[in-house]
């Protein structure tokens, strides 16, 4: 990697008084690439992600964005940086029709004055295309939110954070809700905001929707990182073990062996 | 089951199952809506058929409802709740309540009154209305700019915090006026420089009695008749599929019909004996059927398979249910003698015998109308010929009734008027169902014909409202020969009306009524997408105080003295309407038009009740009934709403 990464962060930490969250994290992530950021509950995840999403502040260390160091105050300044988030329940509002979601904030509008009005046609076109281009056919932008699945809202939500120019998509358990089938489409909405350009942070529990994503793999756990790797350097196995601190899931994967051939021989 | 042990395949990334440049395929979980399905699913949906339900009732039951003083003077009635309801409306949608709106009114009153009175023994400030009125809006911003930063500062539940707003507001108006007057009642007052244009724009009337249109009669058939004739054309154009090359020979028909429904309406216009009556139906009724026919074979595309006749069970029991009751609704009408003029004293509580004879029929003849209804869409189920025959069956029946109506009644509203519009409808099922065994329904969408359909409703409501509001704001020679009572439209209505649209504009097509929407559906989401929901709530209780300051100068300048109570405890009044018209006490969902609707429904059970020559404590009971229905109603119209689209 001779560029400078879109993203960098160099030892993150933070304390909240004398708990450590989260202690010397490092990785950085490029454009046209996913970081998956793995680890099991309590690992430290939420603090990273709110301490890029600009929710809290890092005690100590530094981030890069373009080489520049940042520090976000607040989420609009991420958000105007560059940094969307999409937060897994916090993305939509569900009586509300989805291009209205798509727009909410940011609406196109015409008219002048008192007469300032909401452009919806221009609106739901560009809805309509945006989820298009994502590869989500959306028959009718007016349905509302709450009618569309799990995995079909996700996917609004990046798109909408790509359309209104993140450069930077942190995606916060996308598919720990889902069912296999919804988390494939989520998955297969990751891949298309990373071949349109977008550099993709994918917080996730799950390395086997992490495997075949990410481009590199930040592994936490108790707050600390377990290493930064990118994919050559790593296989899925090792992934699976290094995320859960290694002796405990063999122990764990023994259990359940020796309760699968009981049951084959009942 | 041996796949147990092995670790969980990763999730493979399925290739996308069509290239992004062919047109993406219709996705067959999707049910095609009709038009009549989409306007089933609106917000306002429950409270317009329930205000039209109790319109007919009343109507049915009293002699002054219904007519254009008693329409203009429920309107004027719902004004004060209806402003007032819109705006909290508003504030509920975005997932606050205002609990001071109802003191805010009076105390608005009371402060601009104030601010004009003479100094003195009289207490007041001494000014003109040209500063008095801009002040006291003024106040009212502020009162909800405090509400709004208090909820917003504190993170308390509105509820709380305007509850302290109200007592503030309660002690205030009592406190202050006994301190300065010595009372806790200020008169008006219309010595301030000013008070005739401020007269004009709050409290301006039209009297009826005073403006004379000879054509009104003219004007009001015309543009009903082509107002409803429009909304049925626009109901077919957004039902049935298009053709792909219009049949012209259906154009001509078309017109022909136009012109038979023309001479149909001149005759029955012009005749009064009953044989020229009959004519005059029997040629409206077939040079529609003509017109509609025409109009069908120009635009639509022929259906292909029809299938037989062929009555299911369920079809057969619905049916069979719904000939028992309009049995039973015949022999109750029978069994009362109810035209002899004794029968008006009679009392069956909280009826006339002759109320109680026309209410228990009413009842039964629509449990058999809604019996054959259901049986109709149970035959939808098996084919279509199937469901015309039923539908045409619905027809008759509907028919049937208003003939019986009309050998049975005595008095001129149910011989002429009742029998006239149930006529009518009887017409447009038969229309619509001949039409529908002719002609294939739409599968799919067809923005054409919406757009067609869309201006042509906007043209029928147009023509409608005209043609209303020529009957109610003008009368004519013959009227003022019979004595009719005045009548007189109130600059108040015309407030309101305003407000409930600018607030529909507001809802529905600006920045902020998204915001609105956003903040009551999901407060957290909004904030994180960069709504700023702190200000949005802050306006919201703002417009609800102005609203407030409207309708406080709208009772300044209407009675002759404001209570230091008036308006406490109404808001629980606004908060009903706004509930009853659909919006949903969470959050996030209402419209502005609902509880304007639900608004007018409060105000016809307000006249209606004293209207009908009962004792008007009965309203409560009748306002809880309807709130009870409406709340269910409404969410039994959202769970569809929702849920029909997955």
């Amino acid at each position: 990697m001779s560029s400078t990464p879109l993203l960098e962060l160099d030892n993150i930490s933070k304390y909240y008084g004398n708990i450590v969250a989260l202690r010397g994290v490092s990785t950085s992530v490029n454009a046209g690439e996913v970081t998956c950021v793995l680890g099991d509950n309590g690992a430290g995840k939420s603090t990273f992600i709110k301490i890029l999403a600009g929710v809290h502040q890092q005690t100590e260390g530094s981030i890069r964005l373009n080489g520049v160091e940042v520090m976000f105050d607040s989420p609009r300044q991420a958000l105007a940086s560059g940094i969307a988030t999409v937060y897994q329940d916090l993305a939509m509002v569900p009586l509300m029709s989805v291009w209205r979601n798509f727009f909410l904030g940011s609406e196109p509008t015409k008219g002048l004055g008192p007469l300032k009005r909401i452009d919806k046609e221009k609106a739901k076109s560009i809805a309509k295309a945006e989820l298009a281009k994502m590869g989500i056919d959306i028959r009718d932008t007016e349905q509302p939110v709450g009618t569309l699945s799990g995995g079909e809202r996700q996917s609004v939500a990046i798109a909408r954070a790509g359309y209104f120019g993140a450069k930077v998509l942190i995606l916060d358990e996308p598919t720990s809700a889902l069912g296999v089938k919804q988390s494939g489409v989520v998955l297969k909405r990751i891949i298309e905001a990373r071949n349109q350009g977008l550099a993709v942070i994918f917080i996730t529990h799950n390395p086997s929707h992490a495997y075949p994503v990410g481009n590199r793999f930040l592994i936490l756990n108790r707050g600390q990182s377990m290493g930064s790797f990118a994919k050559s350097e790593i296989a899925l196995p090792e992934l699976t073990q290094m995320m859960a601190g290694g002796a405990e899931l063999k122990e764990l994967e023994h259990e359940l062996e020796a309760a699968a051939a009981n049951g084959r021989a009942n | 089951m041996s796949d147990v042990t092995s670790t969980p395949a990763p999730v493979t990334v399925p290739t996308p199952a069509h290239s992004p440049t062919a047109p993406a395929p219709r996705d067959e979980r999707l049910a095609y809506r009709g038009p009549l399905q989409r306007l089933l699913i609106r917000p306002e949906i429950g409270a317009a058929i329930g205000a039209v339900a109790i319109w007919i009732f009343f109507w049915a039951v009293s002699g002054p409802f219904g007519t254009a003083g008693g329409w203009l003077s429920t309107l004027d009635v719902a004004t004060f709740l209806g402003i007032m309801a819109v705006a909290v409306a508003m504030l509920m949608i975005g997932g606050e309540f205002d609990l001071s709106s109802g003191a805010n009114t009076g105390a608005m009153a009371m402060l601009t009154i104030m601010l004009i009175r003479e100094t003195g023994d009289l207490g007041g400030a001494g000014l003109n209305f040209w500063i008095a009125i801009p002040i006291s809006f003024a106040v009212a911003m502020a009162i909800g700019y405090f509400n709004g930063w208090m909820v917003e500062r504190t993170r308390l539940p509105s509820f709380i915090v305007t509850l302290a707003t109200f007592f503030v507001l309660k002690g205030l108006k009592q406190g202050l006026s006994k301190l300065l007057i010595g009372q806790i009642e200020v008169g008006d007052t219309r010595d301030g420089a000013g008070y005739e244009f401020w007269r004009k724009v709050f409290a301006a009337e039209w009297q009826r009695n005073d403006h004379q249109l000879e054509s009104r009669d003219a004007i009001y058939t015309i543009a009903i008749l082509s107002g409803v004739a429009m909304l049925m054309l626009a109901l077919y154009e957004m039902h049935f599929a298009a053709r792909e090359k219009k049949n012209s020979g259906g154009l001509i028909e078309f017109l022909i019909g136009l012109v038979g429904v023309v001479a149909g309406v001149l005759v029955l216009h012009r005749t009064d004996g009953s044989g020229g009556n009959l004519l005059g139906i029997v040629v409206i009724g077939v040079a529609s059927l003509i017109a509609v026919h025409g109009f069908s074979t120009w635009r639509f595309q022929p259906v292909a398979d029809r299938g037989g006749l062929s009555l299911n069970s369920a079809v057969i029991r619905s049916i069979a249910i719904a000939a028992v009751l309009g049995l039973v609704a015949v022999i109750v009408a029978n069994a009362f003698d109810a035209n002899g003029p004794e029968s008006k004293e009679r009392l069956i509580f909280p009826f006339t015998e002759q109320g109680f004879r026309a209410t228990l029929f009413g009842l039964l003849a629509i449990g058999c109308v809604v019996m054959v209804m259901i049986a109709a869409t149970q035959a939808n189920r098996v084919n279509k010929t199937t469901k015309t025959a039923v539908s045409l069956l619905l027809a008759a029946v509907i028919a049937g009734f208003a003939l019986f109506i009309r050998s049975q009644s005595a008095s001129v509203k149910f011989r002429s008027e009742a029998f006239g519009v149930m006529l009518a409808i009887a017409l447009m099922v038969a229309c619509w169902a001949i039409v529908g065994f002719l002609f294939a329904e739409r599968r799919s969408v067809d923005h054409r014909a919406d757009k067609i359909g869309s201006r042509l409703i906007t043209a029928g409501l147009t023509l409608l409202m005209i043609g209303l509001a020529v009957k109610l704001l003008f009368t004519t020679d013959a009227q003022i020969a019979n004595k009719i009572p005045p009548a007189k439209l109130s600059i108040r209505v015309v407030w309101f009306l305003a407000v409930t649209a600018a607030a529909t504009w507001v809802l529905g097509r600006t920045r902020f009524g998204s915001w609105t929407f956003a903040v009551g559906g999901n407060q957290d989401a909004a904030r994180q997408i960069g709504v700023p929901a702190a200000r949005t709530k802050t306006q919201l209780f703002m417009i609800v105080s102005g609203a407030a300051w409207l309708v406080g100068l709208l009772i300044a300048f209407r009675v002759n003295a404001v209570q230091a109570g008036t308006g406490n405890g109404e808001e629980f009044e606004y908060i009903i309407a706004a509930v009853v018209g659909g919006t949903l006490l969470t959050g996030g969902y209402g419209t502005a038009l609902g509880a304007a609707i639900g608004a007018i429904i409060m105000a016809m059970s307000q006249q209606g009740i004293p209207n009908a020559r009962w004792n008007s404590d009965w309203r409560s009971l009748f306002l809880g009934a309807i709130l009870l229905t409406a709340v269910i109603a409404n969410r039994s119209i959202r769970t569809r709403a929702e849920a029909s689209r997955r």
